[in-house]
């Protein structure tokens, strides 16, 4: 197999310190160090292919950031075993992070005081991209970015999706064969995200480097991914097709049926009635059961029918039901 | 290591740009750097108007321990300022430390091209006047030996407080809190050889000849440039200890920078 990312029972623990509370407070924490562990990755195992594209989901404080930190040579894992494109990370800093490409959404790598296309520059020099190649590649970045219109303007002076923009594009000029995103889309606006989304698939699809992101939006998993991972609380909970997730919880989708005339009784068999009333019926039914056009034709076969739609299962909810219950 | 410096070289180049980028604050820093050197110096030249002398040296002789010191941190302070555990400690609070290691350079390197605190020049330059006017004063006998060694002495400093830095900086990957212990440290042991070492008590002397072998970096040289009698008899050699004191102190830095590094814990959001 090309499995590019192999982890297996990584851990990683933090001593978070213990501050005394109270009226001796400040004294006692002179004298007395208290720490407690907190396990942020707490023994996870997963391999992923040269080419996917893959979501890691999880609640604030689940080990999602660590974890990347962890991929991407920051930290050493407390234990476990971990190497990607062929590295220990953490061992061989240097030469590992020459072919990968990271981006922290809450941060910047671009110098603040320097116009855009000079931070560029400099990446061209630190990742020694020859001139051809890292020409080629901002003519193509630009376009797809349009990153035109900022590239001599200061970092400092950038709103918050051109930085990010840019950033997106620092991290992909030395062609990385593997890309890690944290919270990429954070804090922009649909527009921006739509455009930032797109661009991922594009190098995922067209140059075939493997992307591992997390976020907390749904939509970006929605358009993204094929498959997630779920982590809560430092343990991996869900790993597979986001497809399969959705059919495993509150996989059901939605007939919406608006009928020609009044009919006393709306049941048809395959599906729950959840409401009817003001001649519309909501039918929820579950596609491994019955197909959406089987559905359809038992109800029209038996009433008049003037309008319908399919809702798709939110994948908001059943992430959030997943979260909140811990389902799984 | 030719591509280190390549990138050392526009990591400064950044730096010196950004900093002219923002000329009235930066002439006002250089300005004040001045002031604070000038202001130690004429507080140590009044002393001499009381008592003539400290510890039978002259204000000359004393003034060229401190234009020596004043020159060696002050270039070490401009070389040395990503690493001043205050801001390091700071960069590694903001994540900017994250960023360094996601990039394929070596940490030094990058950690000292994060910072080139060109006012430091103020500093380095009213050393140089205070050097100057020592050697005028005690009509130093020069001799070739004493030229070649001079930049062998500053190297020497500069490496040692260096070293200090590097050690301040790689403590606040565990903790924050002892950035002002490893500052008294600093600040204040270079202000302590800046006077002759052998007005202070045995017991101070001492930590600063065989824990922390301060004593060799500035005090013996100068003994050797002013031709003083060494008034604790060590071996001819010790005035030339400086340099050795100074790379070795550097390479345990070092080495424990690298343990750091290990332990570098990122930040929790
Ligand atoms: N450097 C650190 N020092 C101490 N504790 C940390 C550190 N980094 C993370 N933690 C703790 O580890 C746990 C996991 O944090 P992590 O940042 O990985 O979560 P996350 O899944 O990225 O959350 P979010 O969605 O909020 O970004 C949290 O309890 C966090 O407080
Ligand atoms: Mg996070």
């Amino acid at each position: 197999m090309l499995s590019i990312v192999h982890v297996s029972k990584l851990e990683k623990t933090f001593h978070v310190r213990r501050y005394h509370q109270g009226r001796w407070a400040s004294l006692q924490n002179l004298v007395t160090r208290r720490s407690r562990l907190i396990r942020a990755v707490d023994g996870i195992d997963f391999t992923i292919e040269a080419g996917e594209l893959v979501g890691y989901l999880g609640p604030n404080g689940a080990g999602k950031s660590t974890t990347i930190k962890m991929l991407t040579g920051l930290l050493v894992p407390s234990s476990g075993r971990l190497i990607v494109n062929g590295f220990v990370p953490w061992k061989d800093r240097r030469h590992y992070v020459a072919r990968i490409g990271a981006v922290f959404g809450q941060r910047t790598t671009l110098w603040w005081d320097l116009p855009v296309i000079e931070s560029f520059e400099l990446h061209r020099h630190l990742y020694q991209i020859p001139t051809g190649r890292f020409k080629r590649n901002l003519a193509e970045f630009n376009d797809l970015l349009e990153l035109a219109p900022f590239l001599d303007v200061p970092v400092r002076s950038l709103s918050l999706g051109q930085r990010m923009r840019a950033d997106i594009c620092a991290a992909l000029l030395h062609d990385p064969e593997l890309l890690f995103f944290d919270e990429p889309t954070i804090g922009l606006d649909v527009v921006a995200k739509e455009r930032i989304r797109n661009f991922i698939r594009h190098i995922n699809e067209e140059r075939e480097t493997t992307v591992l992101l997390t976020t907390h939006d749904i939509a970006d998993v929605q358009r993204l991914c094929r498959r997630v991972m779920i982590i809560d609380r430092g343990k991996l909970i869900f790993d597979g097709e986001l497809a399969r997730l959705l059919e495993r919880f509150g996989g059901h989708h939605r007939l919406i049926v608006d009928f020609a005339e009044s009919y006393a009784e709306v049941a048809v068999i395959g599906a729950e009635l959840l409401s009817y009333s003001d001649q519309r019926a909501i039918y929820r039914f579950d596609r491994r059961k019955i197909t959406a056009p089987a559905l359809i034709q038992a109800v029209s076969e038996r009433y008049a029918i003037r309008d319908l739609s399919i809702e798709e299962p939110d994948i908001e909810t059943t992430i959030r039901t997943i979260y909140e219950k811990r389902l799984l | 290591m030719r591509q280190a410096f390549d990138i050392y070289r526009r990591l400064l180049g950044v730096q010196i740009r950004s900093q002219l980028q923002y000329r009235v604050s930066f002439s006002f820093d250089l300005f004040s750097a001045i002031l604070v050197t000038a202001t130690e110096f004429a507080a140590l030249a009044l002393v001499f108007e009381r008592f003539e002398q400290i510890g039978g040296w002259t204000l000359g002789e004393v003034a060229f321990l401190f234009g020596l010191l004043e020159i060696s941190f002050g270039i070490m302070d401009m070389v040395f300022g990503g690493f001043d555990p205050q801001d390091f400690g700071a960069s590694v609070r903001h994540g900017s430390f994250d960023q360094i290691m996601l990039r394929p350079a070596h940490l030094l390197t990058q950690v000292l091209g994060s910072q080139f605190a060109l006012r430091r020049l103020g500093r380095i330059v009213f050393g140089a006047g205070v050097l100057l006017f020592a050697v005028t004063v005690t009509q130093l006998d020069w001799t070739l030996a004493k030229v070649l060694y001079l930049p062998l002495v500053v190297t020497g400093m500069v490496l040692f407080f260096g070293g200090l830095y590097i050690v301040g900086s790689t403590i606040t990957f565990w903790t924050v809190e002892s950035i002002e212990a490893i500052n008294i440290l600093t600040y204040g042991g270079s202000y302590l050889i800046s006077y002759p070492m052998h007005i202070y008590q045995n017991w101070l002397r001492r930590i600063f000849t065989y824990l922390v072998p301060a004593i060799f970096l500035n005090y013996y040289p100068v003994l050797y440039f002013l031709d003083k009698p060494d008034p604790f008899g060590f071996p001819a050699f010790a005035p030339f200890l400086s340099p050795l004191v100074g790379v070795a102190s550097f390479v345990a830095a070092l080495a424990f920078w690298r343990f750091g590094v290990k332990h570098y814990q990122s930040t929790g959001s």
